[in-house]
């Protein structure tokens, strides 16, 4: 028998290949290779860290939605993301309660109080790294020695810290040791080469749009090629292209935390002011300020100023034409 | 060396079964006539025409009897010879009534007399216009703009004469299949609105995927080198004016302006036929060619006579397929969904489409400002924020973000994630700041 | 039309209904700045509460003689004297407090409550209505910047009036002493009170209906 036909407002053709979900999940796909350097890298800890932060990201807006009587949207796994990317955000030696405190803060208080998802202001995972970082700034900063290959249990708290590649006076990092991962940092930010290729594959999947990475990365190397000259060279140390372009939240900033659909513009011309604007706060905040690190707090800047960038960058539409004056009387 | 230029965004939506590439190899088939037809009266842009028969009057084909009513107007002839059962409102696609002329078909097909012009190659523009409207000529793009307005007089200087033959709409072929057969009079038809109006070049757009269409055309144009074929990227919204304006000629027409305006003129290969045989033959727009695909039985591109309910051409098509959930009156992107089947075919309707249930949309969820709807727009909008705007009833910010602009083509709520009804967003904007503006014209009207 | 209030239903308001902190969103400078700690806390709503009722008292004596064109210089003096009583009195007798609230003592003199309740109340009404209204008031102020203060002090400092209240393990949340921990311990208090007392109306309204059924 033939079912009622449907009647609904064009049009009626759909992109399937697309959906909220899809894109978390590529996301998510993209992210593996990170997960995986960085249970390498520093073994039980980044385990126990991800997922705890990941379990509490989904709890949180699990419990939110319900409590509020929302629909529940958990399934479209951008808590998942948000966890994640929290947990990358975190040093190898943080107590399990700090991530779960983390994406409490992420998911609650900078994307559900603002509206749930396409609403919030800031970058979630970036925000509450902030907020984690000015709040218990001694258990951010511990940072440890990677044990490349040895699994290694849930570190204590209180196990020796040592200087990461940014701090001031750091040597001895070799340029394979920074692209590799075999570096002092937080779990999900030392492996540029695993993020590197997360990152082609959301550009790729045409997940990302390719001016944020490029016009970020770009404006810091341009930064640091006029303040040292040299683009890589092992005496001058930290100070040439390279080596700045292989440290620190750099590489995870550019490719995954910038480049947010809702805090990022919305037009093309807008990205690329994004981008620019984060790579010359970082290398502000990096070569002028106390701070040995800045990416996230640049990314967080951008954020908050995405929709001016957005006002003032939107296009006029095809075939716009300013009315002269003539035009005008002849109108009226 | 390109002839054209690619147009800012546009996608490339896949199709289910029975698309285009089955349809496009089918030939066009003449149906029998129907045994009633309902003619509508308002089958154009502008003012119905005024009936002219009433119930008990015996009708021939090819008879007028509809008479233009206003400026902006059409006239409306008979497709079959018969007797008018009645003069009455009947729903149409949009769901809106018209009046219809019902005839019953007594199948001798008797033709008034016909008048082709002695001297085609005379015609003036002015004449033309006259033609285009005692002969009912509408455009058959989907827009069905009365011709006796396009063809007058120009008032600036056209130099260019673009033949649309992209057919950028999914699982239609009617253009395909008319361009196949009649080539020859489609380019004659052309050349007799170049003359008549004073246009230097003409281009006749055809979409990629249509390469024996592209050969044929090129073949017939070779002597003459006013004529050029341009083989155009097939991307959708490629058919729309603006857009291949600006592909062939790279002018951007204005924004709430015409074609005109540019000194470009645009015009459908169905149309120019149907201008052919309403000089060289005498006759009025009375049939079309319809694609109908999808999930029937037995897709066909039909020579259909205007009037002929929906429901002759499914069973033409053996039925509907099991899975079949939507049927369009149209092309799946700019259709209307109907749900009865005693709906006429009208001089607009270029094919009936039949989706399935999995090419149909999801639930909304909310917007992720990924900006792909920005990225796919061909007007440069932002229906993201338009869509805000709207739900917020914020239709002087809707105003201001270009929602009259919209053309309506459907791309960013093909490519949207979410699965946001944005193209609805955009047609709710403009239907209320259209009547606003209305209003406000009368006003300062009534003022004066 | 000079509607009848009772002193029960003045003094409540200012506890509940129209709560300064939680509900008229008033007094939003010293609340923020000063609830670092209990301790300050209280001095703070305490000694607010004591301007708050001595200058309506008075208003309300003068407010048939002050012009209305002069009300506001006539109200802040009056409220300034009251300001400088409490200055001295607290410099003499918990310095310690004196010291920790610094500058917020002098700009109690601007605190919108009292400016407010003044010129909305205390020059309307009778003085008895008037003493209730700054009691209620005030003493709504200092249960709303309490209530802020024990939250910040216990997770910024896990102590509570001075006294270690959350165990040694603890880690104190450095933000909540800071400005922006404060907004956003005060936004998480608005909403768990503006909610509580939605779910409350809403509870009293479904019991009246099912009473009339």
């Amino acid at each position: 028998m033939q079912k009622k036909l449907i009647v609904s407002p064009g049009p009626h053709l759909h992109n399937h290949a697309v959906s909220t979900q899809r894109i978390m999940l590529d996301v998510v796909i993209a992210l593996l290779p990170t997960a995986a350097a960085a249970v390498w890298f520093f073994g039980g800890s980044a385990l126990m860290l991800m997922i705890v932060a990941v379990i509490s990201a989904i709890a949180a807006e699990y419990v939110y939605q319900k409590l509020t009587h929302q629909p529940v949207t958990v399934s479209d796994m951008s808590s998942v993301v948000t966890g994640l990317l929290l947990a990358f955000n975190l040093p190898a030696n943080a107590p399990w309660w700090l991530a779960a405190v983390g994406s409490f803060l992420a998911i609650i208080l900078i994307k559900q109080l603002f509206g749930g998802i396409g609403q919030n202001f800031m970058n979630p995972a970036l925000a509450a790294r902030a907020i984690l970082m000015l709040s218990w700034t001694g258990l951010m900063a511990a940072n440890v020695l990677p044990h490349a290959g040895q699994w290694v249990a849930p570190l204590a708290a209180d196990a020796v810290s040592v200087a990461t590649p940014l701090t001031h006076g750091a040597e001895g990092f070799t340029l394979w040791q920074l692209f590799s991962g075999d570096v002092p940092g937080m779990i999900g930010e030392t492996s540029k080469l695993a993020l590197l290729l997360g990152g082609v594959y959301l550009l790729i999947r045409k997940v990302i749009d390719w001016r944020i990475p490029v016009s970020f990365l770009g404006t810091v190397a341009i930064a640091y090629f006029i303040q040292t000259g040299t683009l890589y060279s092992v005496e001058s140390g930290a100070h040439n292209v390279l080596y700045q372009l292989l440290s620190g939240g750099l590489i995870i900033g550019a490719f995954f935390m910038a480049t947010d659909y809702v805090t990022s513009p919305i037009t093309g011309i807008g990205k690329l002011i994004m981008g620019v604007g984060c790579g010359l706060f970082l290398f502000v905040i990096r070569e002028f300020s106390s701070y040995p690190e800045g990416c996230s707090f640049a990314i967080l800047f951008l954020n908050v100023l995405t929709p001016l960038i957005d006002r003032f960058t939107t296009k006029k539409p095809f075939g716009f034409e300013k009315p002269t004056a003539p035009a005008k009387e002849a109108k009226a | 060396m390109s002839l054209y230029t690619r147009f800012p965004g546009g996608i490339h939506p896949h199709e289910g079964v029975n698309g285009k590439s089955a349809t496009s190899v089918l030939p066009i088939t003449e149906t029998l006539p129907p045994s009633r037809v309902s003619i509508p009266m308002q089958q154009h842009i502008g003012a119905p025409a005024k009936p002219l028969v009433q119930k008990g009057d015996h009708v021939k084909m090819g008879m007028k009897i509809g008479e233009p009513a206003g400026f902006v107007s059409s006239a409306i002839h008979s497709s079959v010879s018969g007797t008018v059962v009645d003069v009455a409102p009947c729903v149409l696609a949009s769901g809106l009534q018209a009046d219809c002329v019902i005839i019953d078909n007594d199948f001798k097909d008797e033709w008034v007399e016909l008048h082709p012009f002695e001297n085609p190659e005379a015609l003036d523009a002015a004449a033309l216009s006259a033609l285009a409207r005692d002969m009912g000529l509408v455009g058959l793009g989907g827009a069905t703009f009365p011709y006796s307005v396009k063809l007058m007089p120009p008032k600036v200087k056209i130099d260019t004469l673009i033949v649309n033959g992209a057919e950028c709409e999914p699982y239609l072929s009617a253009d395909h299949q008319l361009m196949l057969i009649k080539a020859k009079e489609i380019i004659e038809g052309t050349r007799r609105m170049q003359k008549a109006m004073g246009i230097e070049k003409v281009f006749i757009g055809i979409e990629k995927n249509k390469p024996d269409a592209i050969a044929l055309m090129t073949k017939l144009c070779e002597d003459d080198p006013t004529f050029t074929v341009v083989a155009l990227p097939v991307v959708y919204p490629q058919g729309g004016e603006k857009q291949l304006v600006y592909a062939i000629t790279k002018r951007r027409v204005r924004t709430g302006g015409l074609p005109l305006e540019k000194g470009v003129l645009v015009v459908n290969v169905g149309s120019c036929y149907a201008l052919y045989r309403a000089i060289y033959e005498g006759m009025p727009l009375i049939d079309r060619v319809v694609t109908v695909g999808g999930s029937v039985t037995k897709p066909a591109n039909y020579l259909v006579r205007i009037g002929t309910p929906v429901q002759f051409l499914l069973d033409a098509s053996q039925g509907l397929l099991p899975q079949a959930r939507m049927m369009i009156y149209g092309g799946p992107m700019m259709g209307m969904a109907i749900n009865r089947t005693d709906i006429p075919v009208t001089k607009g309707c270029s094919g009936i489409t039949v989706l399935e249930k999995a090419l149909m949309n999801s639930p909304e969820t909310a917007c992720i400002r990924c900006g792909r709807c920005v990225d796919v727009c061909p007007m440069y909008l932002c229906p993201s924020d338009i869509d805000k705007a709207m739900r917020k009833g914020w239709y002087d910010e809707a105003e201001k973000l270009g929602a009259m602009n919209c053309l309506e083509c459907g791309a960013c709520s093909w490519s949207c994630p979410a699965k946001r009804a944005l193209t609805q967003s955009c047609r709710t904007c403009k239907k209320v700041i259209g009547d606003k503006q209305r209003a406000q014209r009368q006003q300062k009207a009534e003022a004066k | 039309m000079k509607q009848k209030k009772s002193i029960g239903t003045v003094f409540k308001n200012g506890i509940f209904a129209e709560n300064p902190t939680f509900r008229l969103v008033l007094g939003m400078c010293p609340t923020l700045a000063v609830s670092t700690a209990v301790f300050q806390g209280l001095g703070m709503g305490l000694a607010t509460t004591f301007v708050l009722v001595f200058s309506n008292f008075v208003i309300a004596l003068l407010r048939n003689i002050i012009p209305d064109k002069v009300r506001i210089p006539a109200f802040i003096v009056v409220i300034a004297t009251f300001v400088t009583i409490v200055d001295l009195m607290l410099k003499a007798f918990i310095p310690s407090l004196s010291e920790s609230l610094g500058i917020f003592i002098p700009l109690i003199v601007v605190n919108c409550i009292i400016f407010a309740r003044a010129e909305s109340f205390a020059s309307k009404n009778s003085v008895l209505l008037s003493i209730t209204d700054g009691l209620g008031m005030g003493l709504g102020f200092t249960l709303g910047i309490s209530l802020l203060s024990a939250c910040r002090e216990l997770l910024g400092n896990g102590t509570l009036l001075g006294i270690q209240v959350m165990p040694e393990s603890f880690q104190p949340m450095a933000i909540a002493l800071r400005p922006p921990g404060g907004f956003i311990m005060l936004g998480i208090l608005l909403i768990i009170i503006n909610a509580a007392g939605k779910a409350i109306a809403k509870r009293k309204v479904m019991k009246a209906k099912e009473a009339e059924l």
